[in-house]
């Protein structure tokens, strides 16, 4: 097994939970170099699960991780590092912060005692970068969703993790909050070279967000990529000349509706979800491989 | 008469108070590993959690007899190594006091430290706390409400212990005689105005303690 000498994060393992009657089985394999890794796909399919292994909060039956070099899993040799011992950054999707601490207690609480005062400075500097310097004495509960999982991705940089994990951190908050912070996340990523996964089912904030994206379907990671190969292009088109004549939907809400769009030379038909028009005669398609062109 | 009533008032204090540090940790360890761990044999583990509520305490009292008595499994290789003995003494009333109470620490802990988010631990010993620092800095503080009110609760329950007492502690007056033991004396013997001094203490005692307990539990605060 030869490896380049520039691969932060080499994954390969399988691991099974769930009951003897109906177990999940995961099987993941993947690499990042640098920057920040995407791991998409349904819900279910098998991200968060692949995440908690890379934090060590649940032990593959068999395979491998190395970061920098290092390996945190290998079974055959029974390594299993501690997540403690990891020196990687978590940031959950739920529950992120500490309701007993304020937003500075949060943020220095993975720093020894004796580190609090010499890191000040840094820890002062992550939460203007954040935009959370003003809300340094607010307690949790009195943040808004966006807030708080900026003051958890305050915690996790305040410890210089070696790796940052993000459990759809940005899902329960609404578009323009999650742009913002998209944004932030990925200038404080390259700022701090600081490798990165980031979990999502969205696809368009797989797209932003990813250098590279992994695939998962039904527990398995399928395909590993640039975005635009993985993801297919996301691209508005305006049909000159063309004028909208009809709009027909068939077929069931779900995986099986079409979507049929009559134009005045020409008739386009697709899956509903990745084909509309409106009234302007312009187009949007998503298209499942790159267009040429 | 007032010096035996303040005599079986402290000695019932003090076996509850030690009877709750003894099974403070070993509780509040069990809660732990039943609300956040699988392994083989839980169940198993969780009926036997359970075994002294549901027993009657002379039950009980006949297993310490069983186990520590002087011709009990432990009780001859106790007093020949340590010279102890343990049957008919104040560590008979705190041994009897801490197990009855054990079911009850364990059981009312347990959904407390359940509701703590998964998350929070997830983050703290990613953020490279011990599981013994975790417990102190997140579950602890996460959970305290419903922590104290087991400890509260474990502490009533070894306040009124009775018939384990009784089978292994005996009711030697000026040694072993606690409150709940003093009134069953007392009633026998046909002394009904003691028995019911005793009562009314105890019932207040008591009644404190759980109103306290209930105050602290989750979901029934003012928050």
């Amino acid at each position: 097994m030869t490896l380049a000498n520039d691969t932060t994060l080499d994954a390969r393992f399988t691991l099974t939970v769930g009951s003897p009657s109906n177990p999940f089985c995961l099987e993941a394999q993947f690499q990042l170099d640098r920057g920040l890794l995407v791991l998409f796909g349904p819900s279910g399919a098998g991200k968060s699960l692949t995440l908690a292994a890379l934090a060590g909060h649940i032990s593959p039956q068999e395979g491998l991780i190395t970061l920098a070099g290092q390996p945190l899993v290998d079974t055959r040799r029974s390594i299993h590092v501690a997540a403690r011992d990891r020196r990687i950054g978590l940031v959950p999707q739920h529950n992120s912060l500490f309701p007993f601490r304020d937003v500075r207690g949060n943020v220095t609480f993975g720093l020894p005692r004796d580190q609090r005062r010499s890191r000040n400075d840094v820890v002062e500097s992550l939460m203007d970068e954040l935009g959370i310097a003003h809300l340094a004495d607010a307690r949790p509960d009195a943040l808004s969703g966006g807030e708080r999982q900026r003051v958890a991705l305050a915690r996790a940089l305040a410890v210089r993790p070696q790796l940052l994990l993000l459990d759809e951190p940005f899902a329960s908050i609404d578009d323009a909050g999650r742009r913002a912070l998209q944004d932030i996340l990925q200038s404080i990523l390259k700022d701090h070279g600081i490798p990165a996964v980031f979990v999502t089912h969205d696809v368009d904030e797989a797209r932003r967000m990813g250098q590279q994206v992994v695939l998962f379907e039904r527990g398995r990671t399928t395909r590993q990529g640039r975005p635009r190969d993985i993801l297919g292009i996301d691209r508005k088109v305006s049909i000159t000349g063309q004028v909208v004549e009809e709009v027909e939907a068939s077929g069931a809400d779900g995986g099986d509706a079409t979507q049929t769009i009559r134009l005045s030379s020409a008739t386009l038909t697709g899956p509903r979800d990745s084909l509309e028009a409106n009234e302007q005669g312009q187009l949007h398609i998503q298209a499942e491989l790159p267009l040429k062109g | 008469m007032d010096t035996e009533l303040g005599f079986s008032f402290m000695l019932s204090m003090r076996v509850a108070t030690i009877a709750l540090l003894v099974v403070t940790v070993p509780g509040l360890a069990l809660a732990w590993l039943q609300a956040r761990r699988r392994y083989p044999g839980k169940v198993l583990v969780d009926g036997l959690v359970l075994l002294p509520l549901v027993l009657p305490p002379t039950v009980v009292g006949y297993f310490l007899v069983v186990l520590f008595g002087r011709r009990g499994f432990l009780g001859p290789s106790l007093e020949s190594l340590l010279g102890l003995s343990v049957i008919f003494t104040p560590t008979a009333a705190v041994l009897a006091s801490a197990i009855v109470a054990l079911p009850l620490l364990v059981k009312t802990a347990q959904p407390a430290i359940e509701n703590v988010p998964v998350e929070l631990e997830q983050v703290a010993s990613s953020l490279g706390l011990s599981p013994v620092a975790l417990f102190f800095r997140v579950t602890l503080p996460a959970a305290w409400r419903g922590i104290l009110a087991a400890l509260v609760l474990a502490f009533a329950r070894a306040l009124g212990e009775f018939g384990a007492t009784l089978m292994f502690a005996g009711h030697i007056p000026g040694k072993t005689n606690t409150m709940p033991l003093e009134i069953f004396a007392a009633y026998q013997s046909g002394n009904d105005s003691l028995a019911l001094t005793y009562v009314v203490v105890l019932t207040g005692l008591s009644l404190l303690v759980v109103t306290v307990a209930a105050r602290m539990s989750p979901g029934t605060s003012n928050r």
